[in-house]
């Protein structure tokens, strides 16, 4: 194995296109630039095609039409900026487009965002949230398999340390196992055949071949999504065993989570923790039989309490959730605040277990 | 001015040319009498046949009455976002250059929520064609104000007709993507006259063939006819497109 | 085993070249390295801080260091909050005048005069190897001839003719720091 020095948004771009992504369309934003500049950069070389977008809007849509054509393709931000393409990732969601959208976020203020969405319809977008760069680049890869698999938008959901911390990783193309055709991509062979593809929300497909329309199409749409949930929902966790006390976080805020844990566990507390994987699906069995012997189980992450929700949602006891994480930004705005920092979050904890915080 | 009479179907050759349908065409459109889009759709299919491109055609179809021509368009279709089409276009072509892609967009789509993606594609000389059926008022929602309507016309939304103090004054599309360098033709025709008919067909030619050419980017603005926004009679719809929307935007082509 | 090395300064002086060049050695030396870059907007003035951790295996430690075994300290503007999270005893690399060696009473301090080091070595504006230089031969965390190709591997193109003078930079830096080193008898790593 040789490992490269690489800055994680490298990494995941490199990552990306050992996948076989080949289109890349993005507007430069603090910390998603440097992922748009390593494509820019990269994929040339293998044969595809990255372009300088004229905004978020016109990016995602030439991310969704690469996508129609059959390519791996993919787009990306900041949570401001994936504010602005929920219109497209809710039509990729419901024409079933199968559309990367990578999020290096400034923050974990866009779990709602992510889990929850701002388009409009019945959908949902499965949603990976890596704890460290050699997951990060294992995501970038997910990505596209899970959107392959099941026609739908996949939101990778990073961050400044994942984008700017250089780390030694290796870049493989990763099997996940084998794929539908996409029989369904346009490529113009079969127009004037009588048999010409359609890709459309509303699926009403051609005079001479009915499509199903919306209400059935929908209907169709919401039934994948209940089944997607069935199968891809992810999670990892540690000593909930013997744990009395369970931390759950998400992204690289778990990463944290599990040093300190590691640490409280030397000193003999009995505390394990858990991380959801995919934020959506949210593993919710998993969470209500990991909580289901747990005298507390704390929520952080660094927003205001949006994770809390689907904690709360699926703890075996509501009552013994508590939150204690927070807001915590940067002065520059674009990275996390002191809140992401070992001792500070140790002393949460400690707090939170009702013993003196130690020094 | 001559006006064609459509109250009694034409008899004769004129009736064989009237019931010939391009074999791309699948069913009949359903919109309203006197329309204007349905004619250049009957071109632009006829054109892709004619230049022998039909089977690696992709077209992009935005929102407005001719997004219902996906279902009765035998080609390869992408129903997008209303205004992105150039941007889906531009994902399409750059991963699949052999194609020939279009796009197809009303003034609404194309002029009003979609200006920024045309005129981006123009100046990338993005080897795409894209189509706007400009007819000056939103007509899917019935007839009301675009950033096309000319000054003076009444819509649902300038009930007083169109004033440039309290409305602004109208977008020209194809002037505007003609000044981009990268647009390699720009053209304006309609569909209110067989002599345009006639021309506008042969623009939608270059167009492609400037696609083909790999030359650039290429834009047709068709002005077409929406009596029913408009608020007049079917058989009006042509002399209203002449003594209105022509005067304020001059068929011919800008940039070959 | 994971050593960490933080690396603090003042825009201007190299801080974060040093620590890539560091990182960088590591990894072609095939071992698993981690640097993380923490600087004002400023290119020059103001504060510059990185952190490196090598490791045999995949590295425990989290990108904002919870503590850290090792320091450079080419200034003493900034330093406070990076120097309160070092382990008692390790080894630090002070910037004589700059940084007064008797401020940090708690750790193995080893001073450098880096400007007059890299003044005398014909390389003036390679403070930051000069240190590095010191700092490696100190705790011997990869081959000095690592140090001298990553420092190559690690200059954008339109600098690659300090390539020798920062390579004389880090040789004198190790060389400035070995009396020291034998005062001390032994070597720290």
């Amino acid at each position: 194995m040789t490992l490269e020095l690489l800055e994680g948004s490298e990494a995941i771009a490199a990552s990306a296109i050992a996948a076989g992504c080949r289109f890349f369309a993005g507007y430069p934003m603090s910390p998603f630039t440097g992922l748009l500049e390593s494509m820019s950069r990269l994929l040339p070389a293998a044969g595809g095609v990255c372009l300088n977008a004229a905004s978020e809007i016109e990016g995602v849509n030439m991310a969704l039409g690469a996508a129609a054509a059959g390519a791996r393709a993919a787009t990306g931000s900041c949570g401001q900026g994936i504010a602005l393409m929920q219109e497209t990732i809710a039509e990729a969601a419901l024409n079933e487009t199968p559309l990367v959208v990578f999020n290096m976020a400034r923050n974990q203020q866009d779990y709602f965002q992510a889990t929850r969405g701002g388009g409009w319809g019945d959908y949902r977008t499965i949603t990976l949230a890596p704890k460290n760069i050699p997951e990060a680049v294992e995501h970038a890869q997910l990505a596209f398999h899970l959107a392959d698999k099941h026609r739908a938008p996949v939101i990778f959901y990073g961050d400044p340390l994942l984008a700017q911390t250089r780390v030694g990783v290796e870049i493989r193309p990763l099997d996940f196992g084998p794929l539908p055709p996409k029989d369904w991509a346009l490529d113009g062979t079969r127009s004037g055949t009588g048999k010409s593809r359609q890709i459309w929300t509303w699926a009403m497909g051609k005079a001479t071949q009915p499509g199903p329309g919306p209400d059935r199409h929908w209907k169709a749409i919401a039934a994948k999504f209940d089944a997607i949930a069935e199968v891809e929902a992810r999670h990892e966790q540690r000593y909930v065993e013997d744990a009395e006390t369970l931390v759950v976080a998400f992204g690289t805020a778990a990463t944290f989570v599990e040093y300190v844990v590691e640490e409280l566990r030397a000193d003999g507390h009995r505390i394990g923790w858990f991380r959801p994987v995919t934020l959506w699906p949210f593993p919710g069995a998993a969470l209500a039989q990991a909580t289901a012997g747990t005298r507390r189980v704390l929520v952080f992450e660094l927003n205001a309490g949006q994770m809390l929700d689907d904690v709360l949602i699926h703890a075996a006891d509501r009552s013994a959730v508590h939150f204690i994480g927070g807001v915590s930004i940067a002065e520059s705005g674009l990275a996390f605040g002191e809140l992401m920092d070992a001792p500070v979050i140790r002393d949460r904890i400690l707090a939170a277990l009702g013993r003196e915080t130690r020094s | 001015m001559t006006v064609i009479d459509t109250s009694q179907p034409p008899a004769g050759p004129a009736r064989r040319v009237a019931e010939a349908r391009p074999s791309l065409l699948l069913g009949e459109h359903s919109l309203c009498p006197g329309c204007g889009e349905p004619i250049a759709l009957r071109l632009l299919l006829e054109v892709l046949q004619e230049l022998d491109v039909v089977q690696r055609s992709i077209g992009v179809v935005g929102h407005g009455c001719y997004g219902s021509f996906v279902r009765i368009m035998d080609v390869d279709v992408l129903q997008c976002l209303h205004g992105r089409a150039p941007a889906c276009a531009t994902g399409i072509k750059r991963v699949r250059p052999d194609c020939v892609v279009f796009t197809l967009q009303g003034d609404g789509d194309m002029a009003n929520e979609g200006l920024h993606e045309v005129l981006h594609a123009a100046a990338r000389g993005e080897k795409i064609t894209c189509i706007m059926l400009n007819n000056g008022v939103f007509g899917d929602t019935g007839g009301q104000l675009t950033a096309t309507t000319v000054l003076g016309q009444r819509t649902k939304t300038s009930l007083a007709g169109r004033d440039a103090r309290e409305h602004g004054y109208p977008i020209p599309v194809a002037e505007l993507v003609a000044g981009l360098r990268g647009a390699a033709y720009v053209a304006r025709g309609a569909v209110s006259t067989p002599g345009a008919v006639v021309q506008t067909k042969r623009m939608l030619t270059r167009a492609f063939e400037t696609q083909l050419a790999g030359a650039g980017f290429s834009l047709v603005e068709i002005l077409t006819m929406c009596p029913t926004g408009w608020f007049v009679p079917a058989r009006e719809g042509p002399g209203y497109l002449g003594d209105s929307m022509e005067r304020v935007y001059p068929l011919g082509e800008l940039t070959t | 085993m994971e050593r960490e090395l933080v690396v603090t300064g003042i825009g201007g002086q190299g801080i974060q070249l040093l620590a890539k060049t560091l990182a960088l050695a590591a990894t072609r030396e095939g071992r698993y390295a981690m640097l993380s870059a923490d600087y004002g907007g400023e290119m020059r003035g103001g504060p510059s801080k990185a952190s490196v951790v090598i490791g045999d295996g995949p590295l425990r430690a989290l990108p904002v260091l919870a503590s850290a075994w090792s320091a450079i300290v080419a200034h003493h503007r900034f330093s406070e909050p990076v120097l309160a999270r070092l382990r008692p005893g390790g080894p630090v690399i002070v910037n004589r005048p700059l940084v007064d060696p008797a401020s940090l009473p708690h750790m193995t301090v080893y001073d450098v005069d880096a400007a007059a080091v890299a003044a005398a070595a014909d390389a003036p504006h390679a403070i930051g190897f000069v240190l590095l230089g010191a700092y490696n031969a100190v705790t011997r965390l990869v081959a000095p001839e690592s140090l001298v190709s990553a420092m190559e591997e690690v200059l954008p193109p339109y600098r690659k003719q300090y390539a020798e003078a920062n390579a004389r930079a880090l040789a004198a830096g190790a060389d400035a720091v070995r009396p020291q080193l034998e005062r001390a008898g032994e070597v720290v790593a």
